[in-house]
């Protein structure tokens, strides 16, 4: 096939997959949660309520745009559009299967955390510019958290790269052949997804936005597309952390019988309902918890591992 | 570790391609930073900051140097602008501040330094022009080359430089320590005490 | 409605003062001056003495540090305008009267303050140094009635709206919106009252910075998710760590205490089940209780047990509604799910038995409004069955979970004797180790034919109030279970002229009784002259009912004391120093109602 065209499929696969999948994920979620809690969740709409996504998606089209008059008008706008542009541009990287793979870049996890690094961004600007005392304080703990977070996220990644010995996610998975990386890697796994869960502040890590406490946080002033773009981005950007789990520890594509796509869909899967169980179950810790749980114990046990990963890599090299 | 030069091969098979992207790319890094020193609003400039250090990220790239690249973007992209914004949220910046910007750029403010910037620049563009270079020889510096020359020859400079920032770590914690407001909690129990910050003081509350 | 009738029956006895409270009162009056001081006999046999204005504070400082036994807590503060008042056989002249309501804990003893102050802008000097608690009540008497507290460092409205006039509870104030002039809002008068409601931290003595930083003053509420009703509570903060709060309350006001005086003894009880409206019956009962000393009625058993069992049926549900709310104050997501299904079986049990769910409104004067329905027992029998494994399963879910551990534990602590300075009662004050229980220490309405066991904790923080409400839970299903297996036979209500509605089998014998019995339902009966207050240990600390009586078909005054009142008064106090997070920890602990507060 044309590589120009191949390309051309590749990403319009993933972008349309994507959007897709976090429509779904709207209603896989609210079903869960629903089924969890025991009640019914969203089920009116199409079969098993599954069209509650376009019901959404409607909503939020046709709702009243409204910027506040004491906001910081342009800001405010690019704001939710960098947690959509950042979330999407970290799929690049992902290797969904042999040869679905959109950037097949030699620094790829480094990609995926400047990229992430930029999302922080959105969340911030928008607390920012909302010229609201809820969404500055959202702000401000959204930037602490990532900031630390990114961290420990980095760190935990670090275990992985020794153990490839590269940077590429399509090498990275094709040296898991065998034995995943989640076994000798098991600490560095935690890590990451406990700091991925950080990342996109979501229950029990949602302190930026923390319902009880500061009504909706960061986006707060947000009605209409522009929340429903902060909503795409967080579910986006769960996804990406799932599949960069499923990359990194968990041997990507690669599995017996079914072919490499379904084996991914399927991992990454797993990972989102997942959070959604962890959503229902586990309270919020305090913001300054978070950070020192981080830094106290985290932040060693990084360390930790990747000083006992480089050692036993270096004991087998001689 | 596998190198996978597709730069290199990029610039050697369509130089007027690259060459184009970098024009490009150093005209917005130039427009932001421009932008960054002229803008009354300071979340507005820290954006063109960003935007700038993003650019600079780009000519790292295509000069061969990914893995700087990426820690441009991770590092003062994503860390140290944060920090910046972070502080700059908790300032409570308003019209005044943006007023105060707009009176520091009066020509007669800028003007002297600006002035002195051009020698400097004219001087720049002589040596560069008298010693005749020609189109910088792109190599490829991958992390494993970088991490070879930091744990290699650099390493005095690695340590000291973490030793910096070790002390740069204390002192801003003990900075940071400061006594604790008195009596946070007051003591309702003795008898008419006046200091209390009950209904004393706070009135009724 | 204000029509008197000759009572039916002779009034009970005025109870004769009992030995220990004249010796109180002989020693408050010689540390007074040996001035006599007038005492006032009351149905509820709580010692009530007059006390000169000039005198009230030195009294109260006495009854409080010196007498024997000492009394801390400042149970209630408030007023009765006494301008159109017939009956006050003996007591001193007075166009208002001020009333203080002191208890001592260990063993249980109350006594009442009243002074009398004349003419229409009366002032009593201010007992906020004595009791901090007193600063709300004072500043609730002088929003409605207008009696001035010399030197109270705050005395502004607290809940009516600052631009109201009037003072609401004086008798020459309108009670209903048709007897005002018609409202109309101009922008603007929209613009005064918003402007009015601005927060100006000067006003509260509170500066805008300190050395080190700009402090941020965050209004929570009046509409907010985590307050769990309208309530605002401005926030001084440095970060997110708070300096101050002050809670601005008054939003869910309905005068309640207004409508008593305007409502018939019967037709009053149903506002009572909306007063705390997660608790339904259990509001009916103090007032009940109030109203049967004052007519001498005697409740059968088997009343007196239904009472009891559906005042614990109620307890499990608004104890269900906290847990859950708790929980998702910490942000825990699914409990609240889980227990407001069980709170909708309880609901379901309630609603077989009274006909309504929330606000069932069942007790009456002198019993309850129906005998229970065939079948009940099986439901009750169900339920308790079916709660306790639910109830080790929250265990696990809820209060053994670390992270709420972490959100909880030393957070908004307070020791014993912070509480009763407080007036803070209930699982609160049982959460610092005193197990003190209204329904121990002195039964009411047939408690004290039950057994259980009053839990305790010792801390005193947010984690421990949990523990004591979860506790609590398992005690009420005791006392339910004892109910149902001992249900006495018998009436549901007592045999006497001035019950509602009134008995039918002696009606339509002739005229008189017709007569009787119709004016008893049109009209409600004319209670005997006096004051009595009735106090419960309701499901959020204590609940009481003052309620005067001029011998008429409604009530003079009626006062409603709740718990809620001082829990929310002394949320400041505990949350200094913690950061916004605790303060939402702290609002979920406390378990308030927003009606009950304002009332």
């Amino acid at each position: 096939m044309n590589p120009v065209l191949h390309s051309f499929l590749v990403i319009q696969g993933v972008l349309i997959g994507l959007m897709t999948l976090a429509g779904v994920l709207v209603w896989i979620e609210r079903r869960l949660l629903a089924f969890f809690q025991d009640r019914l969740g969203p089920n009116r709409c199409g079969p098993f309520g599954f069209l509650i996504f376009v019901a959404d998606g409607i909503k939020m089209v046709t709702k009243e745009d409204w910027i506040p008059p004491g906001a910081d008008k342009p800001v405010f706008v690019l704001a939710p559009a960098i947690i959509v542009i950042t979330a999407l541009l970290g799929f690049a990287i992902i290797p969904v299967a042999p040869g679905i793979l959109i950037l097949d870049l030699n620094i790829g996890i480094l990609f995926f955390l400047g990229v992430s690094s930029m999302g922080i961004y959105s969340t911030v600007l928008g607390g920012w510019a909302s010229n609201n005392k809820y969404s500055l304080l959202g702000g401000l703990r959204m930037s602490a958290q990532m900031f630390s977070y990114e961290v420990f996220m980095g760190l935990a990644l670090m275990g992985v790269v020794i153990l490839s010995g590269s940077l590429n996610l399509r090498e990275i998975v094709e040296s898991q052949t065998g034995l995943w990386y989640v076994v000798p890697q098991f600490l560095g796994f935690l890590i990451f997804l406990f700091a991925g869960l950080a990342e996109t502040h979501r229950l029990p890590f949602d302190m930026p936005e923390a319902e009880s406490e500061l009504v909706a946080g960061f986006h707060t002033e947000y009605s209409s597309m522009k929340f429903g773009m902060f909503f795409v981005g967080e579910y986006v950007g769960v996804t990406l952390i799932s599949a960069l789990i499923v990359t990194l520890f968990f041997g990507g594509w690669q599995g017996p019988v079914l072919p490499p796509i379904v084996w991914f869909l399927l991992k990454t899967m797993a990972f989102l309902l997942f959070f959604v169980l962890l959503r229902a179950a586990i309270p919020r810790p305090r913001f300054d918890q978070l950070l020192a749980w981080g830094w106290k114990y985290i932040l060693p046990l990084a360390l930790l591992n990747l000083v006992i990963t480089g050692a036993v890599v270096l004991a087998q090299a001689n | 570790m596998k190198i996978r030069p597709s730069i290199r091969k990029a610039c050697s098979e369509n130089p007027a391609t690259v060459e184009t992207a970098f024009y490009i790319v150093a005209v917005v890094a130039v427009l932001t930073t421009l932008r960054v020193v002229t803008h009354t609003n300071a979340v507005h400039a820290l954006i063109y900051f960003i935007v700038s250090l993003l650019a600079v990220a780009l000519l790292f790239y295509q000069l061969g140097a990914p893995f700087v690249a990426a820690l441009e973007v991770i590092v003062y992209a994503g860390a140290i602008m944060v920090l910046f914004l972070f502080v700059i949220m908790m300032l409570n910046l308003g019209r005044e501040q943006q007023e105060e910007e707009r009176s520091w750029t009066r020509p007669s403010v800028w003007a002297g330094p600006g002035f002195v910037s051009a020698v400097l620049l004219a001087v720049l563009a002589w040596v560069i022009s008298a010693e005749g270079t020609g189109p910088a020889e792109t190599a490829y510096v991958g992390p494993e080359e970088v991490g070879l020359a930091l744990f290699g020859p650099y390493l005095i400079g690695v340590q000291l430089a973490a030793l910096l920032l070790l002390a740069g770590l204390v002192g801003a914690s003990h900075l940071r320590r400061h006594e604790r407001r008195t009596v946070l909690r007051d003591d309702p129990v003795s008898e008419e005490s006046q200091s209390r910050a009950g209904p004393e003081k706070g009135g009724g509350v | 409605m204000s029509a008197r009738i000759e009572e039916p029956t002779t009034p009970p006895e005025t109870p004769a003062l009992r030995d220990e409270d004249r010796s109180l009162i002989e020693a408050l009056r010689e540390t007074l001056g040996g001035e006599t001081l007038p005492v006032q006999p009351c149905a509820d046999e709580i010692a009530t003495v007059w006390v000169p204005a000039n005198a009230a504070r030195e009294a109260l400082r006495f009854l409080k540090h010196r007498s024997r036994p000492r009394f801390p807590m400042l149970y209630d503060l408030t007023a009765i305008d006494e301008r159109s008042r017939s009956r006050r056989d003996g007591q001193p002249e007075a166009d208002f009267t001020v009333l203080y309501h002191l208890m001592a804990l260990e063993p249980l003893r109350e006594i009442r303050i009243k002074v009398a102050l004349k003419g229409d802008a009366p002032t009593v000097p201010t007992i906020t140094g004595l009791w901090p608690t007193a600063s709300w009540y004072e500043r609730e008497v002088w929003d409605l009635f207008g009696i001035r507290f010399d030197g109270h460092p705050n005395l502004r409205r607290l809940i009516m709206p600052p631009t109201w006039e009037g003072h609401p509870l004086r008798k020459d104030h309108p009670a209903r919106a048709t007897e005002m002039g018609r409202y109309s809002l101009s922008e603007q008068r929209h613009i005064d009252e918003e402007e009015a409601l601005r927060f100006k931290p000067e006003d509260w003595g509170m500066e805008r910075q300190s050395d080190e930083s700009d402090f941020m003053f965050l209004n929570i509420g009046p509409q907010h998710p985590g307050t769990h009703g309208v309530i605002r509570l401005v926030l001084q903060l440095d970060g997110e760590e708070i300096i101050d709060v002050v809670p601005e309350i008054g939003f869910h006001h309905r005068g309640a205490e207004k409508m008593g005086e305007r409502q018939s003894w019967h037709t009053y009880i149903p506002y009572t089940d909306r007063v705390d409206y997660l608790s339904g019956v259990v509001n009916n009962l103090p007032y009940l209780l109030a109203v049967e000393k004052l007519a001498g009625i005697e409740v059968p058993d088997r009343a007196k047990i239904i009472r009891v069992m559906l005042c614990e049926l109620f307890r499990i549900s608004n104890h269900l509604v906290w847990y859950g709310t708790y929980a998702q104050d910490v942000g825990q997501m699914s409990p609240v799910f889980y227990m407001f299904n069980d709170r909708e079986r309880l609901l379901g049990i309630i609603e077989a038995i009274c006909g309504a769910r929330m606000h069932p409104n069942w007790f009456r004067i002198g019993g309850v409004a129906a005998d229970l329905p065939d079948g009940w027992d099986r439901l009750v029998r169900d339920f308790l069955d079916y709660f306790p494994p639910k109830l080790r399963e929250y265990d696990g879910m809820v209060m053994g979970n670390g992270i709420l551990k972490a959100r909880t534990r030393g957070i908004g602590a307070f020791n014993t004797e912070e509480a009763v300075e407080w007036g803070v009662t209930g699982p609160a004050l049982r959460a610092t180790g005193l197990a003190w229980d209204l329904r121990k220490e002195r039964p009411y309405g047939g408690y004290d034919q039950f057994e259980f066991d009053v839990p305790v904790a010792h801390k005193g923080d947010c984690y421990d109030r949990a523990v004591v409400r979860v506790e609590e839970m398992r005690q009420s299903l005791r006392i339910i279970r004892q109910c149902l297996e001992n249900m006495p036979s018998g009436p549901y209500k007592a045999d006497h002229s001035l019950t509602t509605p009134p008995i039918k089998d002696r009606t339509m014998l002739d005229i008189e009784t017709l007569i009787t019995h119709f004016l008893n339902v049109s009209w409600g009966p004319v209670i005997p002259a006096g004051e009595a207050t009735g106090c419960v240990e309701g499901t959020k600390g204590l609940y009481s009912y003052h309620v005067i009586s001029e011998k008429s078909t409604i009530p003079y005054r009626v006062r409603i004391r709740s718990s809620s009142f001082p829990h929310m008064q002394i949320i400041p106090f505990i949350s200094r120093g913690h950061t916004v997070p605790d303060l939402l920890a702290i609002i979920g602990a406390t378990d308030f109602v927003l009606a009950d507060v304002d009332r």
